[in-house]
């Protein structure tokens, strides 16, 4: 029978003085909560986890399988021994949380924080009948919007794999948020808390989400916080949330974006924070490498039909920013300045010369030999 | 000679132009001619679904299209730019009333997304079409003694639906920079954190933090330089680090500039020379 090595860590708070890890060999098969129990029935009756549904339900058995967060019960043995091509497997207790013992964390912290951002419903009695005898209904077609966050069964991978909690203490965790917007998206919910929730949604850390993804990959039931977040970034912003770094930096993708195709990374520090002194760093040290400078990009071919995609969608759809035209015709200004000609012209002569300025390219050829 | 459109995004336009010309001349040394799909735009870097997903969609179901009317593939190095075309592309592979309704718009430019094209990242591009033999034989200034610290991104790796590689321990990255000649570190602390880059807007500390937790496991393992085929990361690393309150002066590199160099591509022309944390290893 083809076995592995289990390096499970162990610590009891009453009676070691620091964790330790222990080796187990285990049969490779069935999943590794089946490991898991093996060892406590056969090897280790001693080693402590949490395991209850043993079918992906629960939630409970959650751990870390060499640093990477994993349902055990959903994990099957084989595939680790094939990902780690028969390194041992380390089974950790998850991240951020307090070890109670062995593979046991306390969820106490992770709860609270949830909390805070009323993962629940307040009902709106213009909606929802106050008589209990009177059905509250929800159409089959309303749920399409919280069909996948309601599978959420706080199992806690997320917040172990999140790479803001890791860096801000304060920060709810993706599971809370993906929570939070299940309701904000609920037609029964009152409109008041839907507002508070974003409040206490952006003192929670709404901004500090790095978008990795990691949520997304380690969660076992499909749902996908990061891009809830994404959406309560869209909700906060609508609601007139507007003075934070991450909603200026929404509106200079959203208004940039349309009307030249691309960001402009010179203007971003000075849109977001205010700071002109880092477009002047930057070109003073573009120049001095002898890169030419693009004050803005250069409009491509196709971009009137970009713009009217972008507007059709834009007019149709739920959005967080409205654009901002006259900022669009400052910046059409600017690009009518630097091109000497207005963005019609533009674009059509683009097609013709080429994607570089004449400048750009002789330089390049200088950097790059002359080819 | 290998076909293969190559999206630039917003890192390799402007004042980043001769970043693509590296990839070029790079590329041109394994027999890959890199064609420029020169009317795509941005991709709404994971930004533009904020505001709303469907423009997310419509954008990259266009930048897709402008590579299937050229019959190529369309490579990507950009993580982040990958993941948004790669998400983007599963929705429209995978719903039809959207692609419907998007290929309803993109008539009126003469495009249509059919979902022909494949997109691929630098890394599965290496693996897969090239070959890490191509990479080795290509070779001409061996990276030897050279300890280069692996760095992916996240992009690349999670979610899963779009991984190019195992996301929990990926492979190709080494595999390139063995073929290189390099000794490759990939065990340090901070591997797999996030490099910080896009919460450089949102929230700038939350950056900082990030910088500090990977360069400072990249010191700590005594490495020359770290490698990533984003260059996002890599402006993170090379840039962002300067606005630490102690960089600690960890030398970076984006990995076509690296395998340039290796190529027998000089540090000028490879763009090595260009780092803000310079890069002393010859």
């Amino acid at each position: 029978m083809e076995t592995a090595i289990l390096q499970v860590f162990r610590y009891d708070p009453e009676k070691d003085q620091a964790p330790y890890y222990k080796e187990y060999e285990v049969p490779v098969e069935g999943t590794l909560l089946n490991a898991l129990l093996y060892i406590k029935d056969n090897l280790d009756s001693t080693l402590t986890f949490r395991a209850f549904c043993r079918s992906e339900v629960c939630g409970s058995c959650s751990v870390k399988v060499n640093g990477k967060t994993k349902l055990a019960c959903k994990t099957p043995m084989k595939e680790l021994v094939e990902t780690w091509k028969g390194k041992p497997l380390r089974i950790e207790p998850l991240n951020h949380m307090k070890v109670i013992k062995d593979l046991v964390v306390d969820i106490d912290k992770p709860i609270e924080k949830m909390k805070t951002l009323i993962p629940w419903l307040v009902p709106d009695p213009r909606v929802v009948p106050t008589d209990p005898m009177h059905e509250s209904i929800i159409y089959p077609e309303e749920m399409e919007a919280y069909k996948d966050q309601i599978h959420c069964m706080l199992c806690f991978s997320c917040y172990s794999a999140c790479e803001a909690v890791a860096d801000n203490d304060r920060y709810r965790g993706p599971f809370a948020f993906s929570k939070a917007y299940r309701f904000q998206v609920d037609r029964r919910d009152i409109e008041t808390a839907k507002e508070k929730r974003i409040r206490y949604a952006i003192s929670g850390g709404l901004w500090s989400c790095v978008q990795c993804q990691k949520c997304i990959y380690v969660c076992p039931k499909g749902v996908k916080p990061a891009e809830d977040i994404q959406n309560l970034r869209g909700q906060a912003v609508k609601k007139g949330f507007t003075d934070k770094p991450g909603a200026r930096k929404l509106k200079h993708f959203v208004d940039w974006i349309y009307a030249t195709g691309q960001i402009n990374r010179l203007y971003l520090p000075e849109e977001v924070y205010g700071n002109k002194e880092a477009r002047e760093k930057l070109t003073k040290a573009y120049t001095e490498m002898g890169v030419e400078v693009w004050e803005v990009p250069k409009p491509t071919k196709g971009l009137m039909k970009f713009r009217d995609i972008y507007l059709e969608i834009l007019s149709k759809e739920d959005k967080a920013l409205d654009l901002d035209f006259s900022h669009v015709r400052k910046i059409d200004r600017m690009v009518s300045e630097i091109f000497k000609a207005d963005i019609c012209t533009i674009v059509d002569r683009t097609h013709e010369e080429g994607r570089s300025s004449k400048g750009l390219i002789s330089k390049l050829k200088g950097l790059l030999g002359g080819k | 000679m290998v076909k293969v459109g190559f999206y630039q995004g917003c890192c390799f336009q402007g004042q980043d132009a001769h970043m693509f010309e590296t990839m070029k001349e790079m590329f041109k040394r394994i027999d890959v001619d890199v064609v420029l799909l020169e009317e795509t735009t941005c991709c709404g870097g994971n930004t533009i679904d904020e505001e709303n997903r469907k423009l997310s969609y419509a954008i990259n179901a266009r930048n897709i299209a402008l590579a299937e009317r050229e019959g190529l593939d369309m490579l990507v190095s950009c993580n982040t730019c990958y993941m948004v075309i790669a998400k983007a592309k599963r929705a429209l592979d995978t719903d039809k009333k959207l692609r419907e309704e998007i290929n309803l718009l993109l008539k009126e430019e003469g495009l249509e997304y059919k979902g022909t094209s494949r997109i691929y990242h630098l890394l599965d591009f290496f693996r897969d079409v090239v070959g890490y033999e191509k990479i080795r034989n290509a070779v001409k200034r061996p990276l030897k003694g050279w300890k280069v610290a692996a760095y992916y991104g996240c992009h690349v790796l999670y979610p899963k639906e779009i991984a190019v590689d195992n996301s929990d321990n990926p492979s190709s990255l080494q595999e390139i920079l063995k073929a290189l000649g390099a000794e490759v570190i990939d065990d340090y602390e901070g591997n797999d954190a996030c490099c910080g880059y896009h919460s450089f807007f949102t929230d700038k500390s939350m950056t900082l933090k990030k910088l500090n937790r990977i360069l400072g496991g990249v010191k700590k393992v005594g490495a020359d330089i770290v490698a990533t085929p984003c260059p996002l990361c890599f402006k993170s690393f090379d840039i962002y680090q300067t606005n630490m309150e102690t960089p600690p002066h960890v030398p970076s590199s984006f990995l076509p500039e690296i395998m340039a160099y290796a190529f027998g591509i000089d540090k000028e022309k490879s763009g090595l020379a260009h780092h803000l944390i310079k890069v002393e290893k010859e």
